[in-house]
This record gives structure tokens, C-alpha cells and sequence, in this order.
């Protein structure tokens, strides 16, 4: 555990989570949850469903309340509403106003971050720019499919361009082209300073991440990158070493 | 057609309405509740018309109209002086008072005719009737019984008949028209908000906004400037439609009125997003309405008045805004009343309400996104 605790670039951490409890009755959705994450990293959070991903996404925005452990959001503990505007945050299922056009929701969003006038005009045009949708901007949302709710969904949870973005599943539904196009815009955001945590269980996309914590149980039970996983577990692919790591320590 | 399959279907039915509790509840209890009310708020109310009668006759024919007044199961009677009725009246204490002229005895000995003078408060539809009915069995009993005049002529009666408020001229539209320019706002903005806001929570677009730096109250007060501008456009429409062109009896000032009507659209606003913390999908929302919104109708005074209700039943009708918000409505077109008084109470009242339930739905909406 003193592994997840270092910061890798030294800096302060983009985010600081020490020791995070939070249970829903009986399910002890988080136990102890410790990581640090450090500026402009793209951090993958692994784990199978119901290992406590989304609820550790959640805290970290304050939308879930720990019942024990701190948790430290660009240098400000949580709860922090002004700090929020810096964050941005994609939830698993595309939250969106179906009744309004791509752009008018862009623009909505952009406003309750604080974002105004031509400012939030040239941010909504990159949002779209990023998720390839600057043709679609008066399609309502409605009448848009699966796959292009999840990159309008995106592109408001970029629009104010945030300094911490939480990704929830990001990429479920995209074609495998676009995928890699938002994975190659990933990169370049993580390289102008913004730190990414992308919770995932596709292993194609954890492989994209320059480090990875495994979730399980609550805790996160191994972290490193890819390469040392793989290496620590001694076994050929990322899904398996995935599943050897992960057994109950208890 | 096969009858397993759609037995399967009507065996899952079942079983979903097992698992709804809530529906359940809607389907067994609302009906219940409702034409419980109705028992009540019809048969229940132990309480009849308040009438005062004033006696100014000194022979035996007044005294036996009060004594059969007194008898009746349909009005309340009081025996009092002109003066004291007059402002029982005035106060809403009585829905009416009757005069009994001095020359009652002597007219009825002559086999002239009988005029006592009914004076009716007419804000009320409901209570005119019994009032009149109340007189006419009294003279009926006068003229059948043995205390009645021994002149083999019999008097005829016509009661000459005053309101304070309104009048003959009113109909039955009229005494409703006020009420419902609140209740239809109250009710479509109620509606409106609670399945907007329900969207906001079901679509996640709600817990978005928490993940933003927008404070509750920055969400409540939203959340009311954009249904209050809607709802103030639809309280004028109405208002005009109903005073212009079903030519509604109004006294008072058409401002007032709309400023009463948005008054409960503020409530209705507020009340949606409270309530929509109760339910998680827009069908359930729905089913508010006969729980929350019907008995809260029944128990305004829109049709049953309230000081007719059972006194347990009164209790519960003054916790309710909706009674302010009728009774101001009342007060302003068919009383002619200003920005005073009663106005001004039932105003007041139903804008601490409106402030109560803006200061719930902030507090509960934290809750609601987890």
C-alpha cells in the first residue's frame, strides 16, 4: 500500500484519497480506499462491477459523503463547491436534456461552471471540435444515437475545461475509430496539465492509461502501470494479471 | 390466442404490482380517502349555517317563526339584535340573518301578506340554500300549525331577499370562477414542475449539476424564475379569458388577483420539487395527484365550504394553502375586497408557505441525488 500513496511527479497530487469508508446498508462500497493521483497523469480505475469505481468517482465531486477518510480535490479538501469548477465529470449513462439541441446543452453546462459570454462560445466550439460533432450542434439530442449522446455527454463535461476530469466508462458505445480519436485527445489534454481518471473494465482501454488502480473489495489492491502489473502478477496479459491481483487479502 | 401466454402476462401484472407498493396503495387507499372525504365534507359536517334572527314583532306570530326557526335541523339559529347581526354578517360569523318585521303579527291577523327580510352573505353558494329552505319549512309549519293565525284567511308570505355580496344576478360560475383561476395555475404548475424536475433526476442531468460548483438554492431559485415566468404569462391569460370573456363576476382589482395566482403558482413550484423527492419515475408523480392534489381541492372551500366541514376536517383545511389562496380569490371578486384585511392575511399566509416549501425543497434536494 505505501505504493499507492506516492506521488509520481513529486508535485502536490491532483487528487489525495486517504483511507475513504462509505457503505449503503450492508455493502461496504468503499473500505479504506487510499490513492494519489498527480497532475496531468491519466489514471485508469480497474475493477469489476460493483468493486466501488463509481461510488469512489462520486466522493471525489462531494456527491457521496464518506463516512470516515479524507478526500483532497486540486489541493482543496472535499466537500468544496468552488473547487468544482475546475472538475469535470462524465457519468456513466449519457445526463443530458433530450429536448435541447447539442449546443444549447453545451452552453448550459458551460454556464452553471462559471463559463460565460465568448469564452464559454470558443469552449463549447472545442467541446464539439473534440467529439467531432461541430456539424451536429442544432441536432436536438433526441434524435441522436447511442454513440453520439455518449460523445455529447463528453463534450459537456469538457466544455469548461476542467483541470481534473472524471470519466465514468467513457467510451462505451463509440465506434472503435472515434475511440481512438478521443483517446489520442486524451493524451493531448493530459500533456496541457489536465490530470484523467477513467474508470473502466475494458482492458483495451486500461493499456491506454499511464497508471492503473485495481478496485476490488473497496480497496484499491495493486497499482502501477500496465507493464508492472503484468510483470508483478508474472502472467502474459493485462485481463489475467488483473484477475490474480485481485483476490481477497483478507 | 393462447391463454398461457397471456396468462403469463396477467401473472407478471401481479407480480408487478406486488413489488409497487406505492401503486398498491394508490389503487386501494386513494378511492377511500376520496369518497372518505366526501362522507364528511357532505353528511359529516355537523355544522349548519350560522343564521341570526332578529325579532322585532311582539305578538305570538314572531314568536312562533323563531321558535319553528329554532326547531330546524338545517340552520343554526341565534336570536339577536339588528346591530349585532348586521356585523355577524360582515364578519362571515353567519351566512345570514332575518328580520322579522313589527308588524308581523297584525299583517298576519289582517291575511296580508308576510315579508320578513332575509339578508344573505352570498360569498357562498352552498350555504344560500339551507338558509332559504330553513325559512320556508318555518312558515310552512306557521301557516299548517296551531300557533298559527286563527283568521280563517291565510297570509301569504314573501320574504324579501338581500345580499351582502353578489346576489341574484351571480351564478354558479360566478361563485366558482375565482376559485378556479387558482386552482387551474396551482394545479398545472404543480404538475409541470414535478415531472420536469423528476426528468432532471431520471435523466442524471440533476446529478450533474451537483458535480458543479451551482449551489441548491441556486437550483431552487432556477427552478422558480423559470416556472414563475411561465406561470405569471398563464395567470394573466387566465385571468383576462376568465373576467373578459366568460365575463366572470369580479368587484376587485385584477392585479390582485394575479398576484394571488402566483402566489400559489410559487407554492405549486415549490410543493413539485418537494414532492418529487418521493418518487422516481414520472408515473409515480402522477400518482400525487390523486393522494396530495385531490384531498387538498376537496378541502379548500372550493365547493364545500369550510366552516360547513366538520370541526376535525376545518383543522386540517386551515393547513393548507390552497384554502388561502380560494378564500383570497373569493375575497377580491365577489366581496370587492382591496389589498387589506383579510386579503392581505390570506396573502401573507399563503406566501409562509410558499417560503416553508421553498426552504424544504432546498434541503431535500441534496438527499435526492444520491
Amino acid at each position: 500500500m505505501s505504493e499507492a500513496a506516492s506521488t509520481p511527479f513529486g508535485a502536490a497530487p491532483a487528487v489525495s484519497v486517504v483511507g475513504l469508508h462509505r457503505s449503503f446498508g450492508t455493502v461496504h462500497a468503499l473500505d479504506g480506499a487510499t490513492l494519489s493521483i498527480g497532475r496531468g497523469e491519466i489514471y485508469g480505475l480497474l475493477g469489476p462491477n460493483g468493486a466501488g469505481k463509481t461510488t469512489l468517482i462520486r466522493s471525489l465531486i462531494g456527491l457521496v459523503t464518506p463516512e470516515r477518510g479524507t478526500v483532497t480535490v486540486l489541493g482543496q479538501r472535499m466537500p468544496d463547491r468552488a473547487v468544482l469548477a475546475q472538475v469535470g465529470y462524465m457519468p456513466q449513462s449519457p445526463a443530458l436534456y433530450g429536448d435541447l439541441t447539442v449546443e444549447e446543452n453545451l452552453r448550459f453546462f458551460a454556464a452553471v461552471h462559471d463559463l460565460f459570454g465568448e469564452p464559454a462560445r470558443r469552449g463549447v466550439g472545442e467541446a464539439l471540435e473534440l467529439v467531432a460533432l461541430t456539424e451536429r450542434c442544432r441536432s436536438v439530442v433526441a434524435t441522436l444515437s447511442g454513440g453520439m449522446r455518449q460523445r455529447v455527454s463528453l463534450a459537456c463535461a469538457v466544455v469548461h475545461r476542467p483541470r481534473l476530469l472524471l470519466l465514468d466508462e467513457p467510451t462505451v458505445g463509440v465506434d472503435p475509430q472515434l475511440r481512438v480519436e478521443l483517446w489520442q485527445s486524451f493524451q493531448r489534454m493530459a500533456g496541457e496539465g489536465t490530470t484523467l481518471i477513467v474508470s473502466s473494465h475494458v482492458m483495451d482501454e486500461a493499456e491506454r492509461c499511464g497508471r492503473l488502480g485495481l478496485l476490488r473489495f473497496g480497496r484499491v489492491l495493486a497499482e502501477g502501470t500496465a507493464q508492472e502489473l503484468r510483470r508483478r502478477a508474472g502472467v502474459e496479459r493485462l485481463e489475467d494479471a488483473f484477475l490474480a491481483l485481485s483476490e481477497d487479502p483478507a | 390466442m393462447s391463454l398461457r401466454r397471456s396468462g403469463a402476462i396477467a401473472l407478471r401484472i401481479l407480480q408487478q404490482f406486488r413489488h409497487d407498493r406505492r401503486t398498491l396503495v394508490l389503487v386501494f387507499v386513494a378511492p377511500i380517502l376520496i369518497l372518505g372525504l366526501f362522507y364528511y365534507l357532505i353528511r359529516g359536517g355537523s355544522s349548519v349555517p350560522a343564521v341570526d334572527v332578529v325579532n322585532l314583532d311582539r305578538g305570538t306570530v314572531g314568536a312562533a317563526m323563531v321558535s319553528h326557526l329554532q326547531t330546524s335541523t338545517g340552520v343554526a339559529v341565534t336570536v339577536t339584535d339588528e346591530g349585532q347581526a348586521q356585523s355577524d354578517l360582515s364578519s362571515d360569523r353567519v351566512a345570514a340573518y332575518i328580520v322579522l318585521p313589527a308588524n308581523l303579527t297584525a299583517s298576519a291577523a289582517a291575511g296580508g301578506s308576510l315579508t320578513p327580510a332575509v339578508h344573505l352573505e352570498g360569498t357562498q353558494p352552498g350555504l344560500t340554500q339551507p338558509v332559504l329552505d330553513a325559512l320556508n319549512q318555518a312558515e310552512a309549519d306557521l301557516l299548517r300549525g296551531p300557533s298559527g293565525t286563527s283568521g280563517s284567511r291565510l297570509p301569504s308570505v314573501t320574504p324579501s331577499i338581500t345580499f351582502l355580496h353578489g346576489g341574484p344576478g351571480l351564478d354558479t360560475l360566478d361563485y366558482f370562477g375565482g376559485a378556479f383561476v387558482g386552482l387551474v395555475v396551482f394545479f398545472l404548475v404543480f404538475v409541470v414542475t414535478i415531472i420536469a424536475f423528476l426528468r432532471e433526476r431520471s435523466q442524471g442531468t440533476l446529478e450533474r449539476l451537483m458535480a458543479s460548483p451551482l449551489r441548491r438554492s441556486d437550483v431552487v431559485a432556477g427552478y422558480m424564475a423559470g416556472f414563475m415566468a411561465v406561470a405569471a404569462l398563464q395567470a394573466v391569460e387566465i385571468a383576462l379569458f376568465t373576467l373578459y370573456a366568460l365575463h366572470v363576476h369580479n368587484q376587485g382589482n385584477v392585479g390582485l388577483i394575479v398576484l394571488m395566482t402566483l402566489l400559489l403558482a410559487l407554492v405549486a413550484v415549490n410543493l413539485g420539487i418537494l414532492l418529487s423527492m418521493f418518487a422516481t419515475t414520472e408515473f409515480q408523480a402522477v400518482q400525487f395527484i390523486p393522494l396530495a392534489i385531490v384531498p387538498q381541492v376537496l378541502l379548500s372551500g372550493i365547493v364545500f365550504p369550510v366552516s360547513s366541514e366538520p370541526a376535525w376536517l376545518q383543522r386540517i383545511s386551515e393547513l393548507l394553502p390552497l384554502t388561502y389562496g380560494v378564500d383570497g380569490l373569493r375575497q377580491v371578486m365577489l366581496v370587492g375586497a382591496g389589498f387589506s384585511g383579510t386579503v392581505l392575511l390570506d396573502l401573507g399566509v399563503v406566501l409562509a408557505f410558499a417560503v416553508a416549501l421553498i426552504g424544504g425543497a432546498a434541503t431535500t434536494l441534496r438527499r435526492s441525488v444520491a
